[in-house]
């Protein structure tokens, strides 16, 4: 029934819109700032408002959207970006610092993204679902299409990593290093 | 959710689950185990709260980012450009002769292809000014001149320069605005509905005319009040008015998907327009209407 749907805007947008900034902001800290988050985004809900007589009233348009988002942004990445896809192997779980570091007790806003940025895209991608975008781990794996225990690996590595890379932070500021406490001149 | 069960070696498992733990995506029983043994260790306590902490600071940083209004707006605009096109359409339901659906249905899709194919009509950049000009006397062809002028200095304005990201201080504002119409920020304030901020407040400039300008948001959605002084022959009388508020005839018409409502405060003309739905628009210019036109007929020559 091609044309038995009139299309929803009202419904549509209600639903949608609302969470545009949390799309934005995913696409955002995934591409890189001004490097066709805007295009994404864009892609994203034309993309949703085609296929929204598929949607269900009442399931979890946020989690829908997201899921949209992420096939967008492989799609973007392998179009524009020419980059390979390469999974951040399993053994990166023996890169990721075996020590927990310190925080540093003062990270500005831009220290945070600038380190958010070094973590691996696989890992970076499930913190911002699970932390941020505090999305169950079970809503993340569906929209990321990988199981459970994935998203619990990825999300324990990318903290690691980005709390790592604050030490570096916290490092230049001279914090976390060696306890000089005791020692004598 | 995973049940653990803590024996000994308590911290090697609580640091193993402590994600979970921050997740809650435990059972209450693992997380009460987790929190009788961090009760009892300091260091796991401190580690914690460490992770904690970072997982708090990294959402509070990421979520200082908001979509650019424009891309709100050039977004909504495709929806609507997509809906007006299918709704085209609407003569398929009634039971036309199959092969005459069938054709049509080979037009979507080779319509769609093209859509699909082709880059869509985007807003012109940010730096582009005669693409900017072109475009709203594009979308404002079918409004009645006198209301383009209000039209024309909100898109150019909120929409194009921008509202600052943060909007300015109250003080700044009442500066940018000037001493002659500082005093509009409370009376409009009072008159728009409290769920909608203020974002940008001072006086402008379009197409060599001035304009006192304040930009209210929510939501995504912009809303200006736009007052210009009138020149010479310019009225709103020969229109349909849309509504009377106090007695202060409103008219109110369409331009893509704005809507921008007009009256007359002496020598001014004063605009309401957004890309609120008419009736959402006018309600507002309604109400604004007496007291702007009150301060406007005492403003200064």
């Amino acid at each position: 029934m091609l044309f038995s749907k009139r299309p929803r805007t009202d419904e549509f947008e209600a639903a949608a819109m609302p969470h545009m900034n949390d799309i934005y902001r995913t696409a955002s800290r995934l591409l890189g700032q001004g490097t066709g988050a805007d295009d994404v985004v864009q892609d994203v809900y034309l993309q949703a408002w085609k296929s929204f007589d598929r949607f269900e009233p009442g399931t979890n348009c946020r989690a829908w959207l997201f899921k949209i988002l992420f096939h967008s942004l492989n799609h973007y990445r392998r179009k524009w970006l020419n980059i390979r896809m390469v999974r951040e192997s399993e053994e990166l779980l023996e890169l990721a610092p075996a020590a927990e570091p310190s925080l540093p007790e003062h990270i500005t806003d831009e220290e945070m993204i600038a380190a958010l940025a070094e973590v691996p895209q696989d890992f970076r991608a499930v913190v911002l679902l699970i932390d941020v975008e505090e999305f169950s781990y079970k809503d993340a794996a569906g929209i990321l299409n990988v199981p459970i225990g994935t998203v619990m690996s990825r999300l324990s590595r990318g903290r690691k990593v980005l709390r790592e890379k604050l030490a570096g932070v916290a490092a230049s500021y001279g914090i976390g290093g060696p306890c000089q406490e005791g020692k004598s001149a | 959710m995973n049940r653990i069960e803590f024996g000994q070696g308590g911290c090697e498992t609580t640091r193993k689950y402590l994600d979970s733990y921050i997740s809650n995506e435990l059972l209450v029983e693992t997380n009460h185990e987790i929190l009788r043994h961090v009760e009892s260790c300091s260091a796991c306590a401190a580690e914690l709260e460490t992770r904690t902490r970072l997982r708090a600071r990294l959402k509070s940083a990421v979520n200082g980012q908001n979509v650019p209004p424009e891309l709100q707006v050039r977004i909504r605009e495709q929806i609507r450009r997509s809906e007006s096109g299918w709704a085209g359409f609407a003569w398929l339901h009634a039971g036309w002769p199959r092969w005459a659906g069938a054709m049509a249905a080979a037009v979507v899709v080779l319509g769609f292809g093209l859509w699909v194919t082709l880059p869509g009509e985007r807003m012109p950049a940010l730096t582009d000014r005669p693409a900017q000009n072109a475009y709203i006397q594009r979308i404002s062809t079918s409004l009645a001149a006198v209301l383009k002028v209000g039209l024309g200095d909100h898109i150019h304005c909120s929409i194009f320069r921008k509202y600052p990201k943060n909007p300015p201080a109250p003080e700044k504002m009442e500066s940018d605005l000037g001493p002659a119409y500082k005093g509009l920020l409370p009376v409009v304030r009072a008159a728009v509905p409290d769920d909608y901020q203020v974002v940008m407040a001072h006086q402008c400039s379009y197409l060599g005319r001035k304009f006192i300008h304040l930009t209210f948001e929510k939501d995504g959605r912009l809303l200006s009040l736009v007052m210009a002084r009138k020149q010479a022959g310019e009225s709103l009388e020969g229109l349909a008015p849309s509504v009377a508020s106090d007695g202060i005839p409103i008219y109110q018409s369409a331009a893509g998907r704005y809507r921008v409502a007009g009256f007359e405060a002496g020598n001014f003309f004063a605009y309401v327009v957004s890309d609120l739905k008419d009736r959402s628009n006018l309600q507002i210019a309604a109400h604004v209407a007496p007291t702007v036109r009150q301060f406007l007929m005492n403003a200064p020559v």
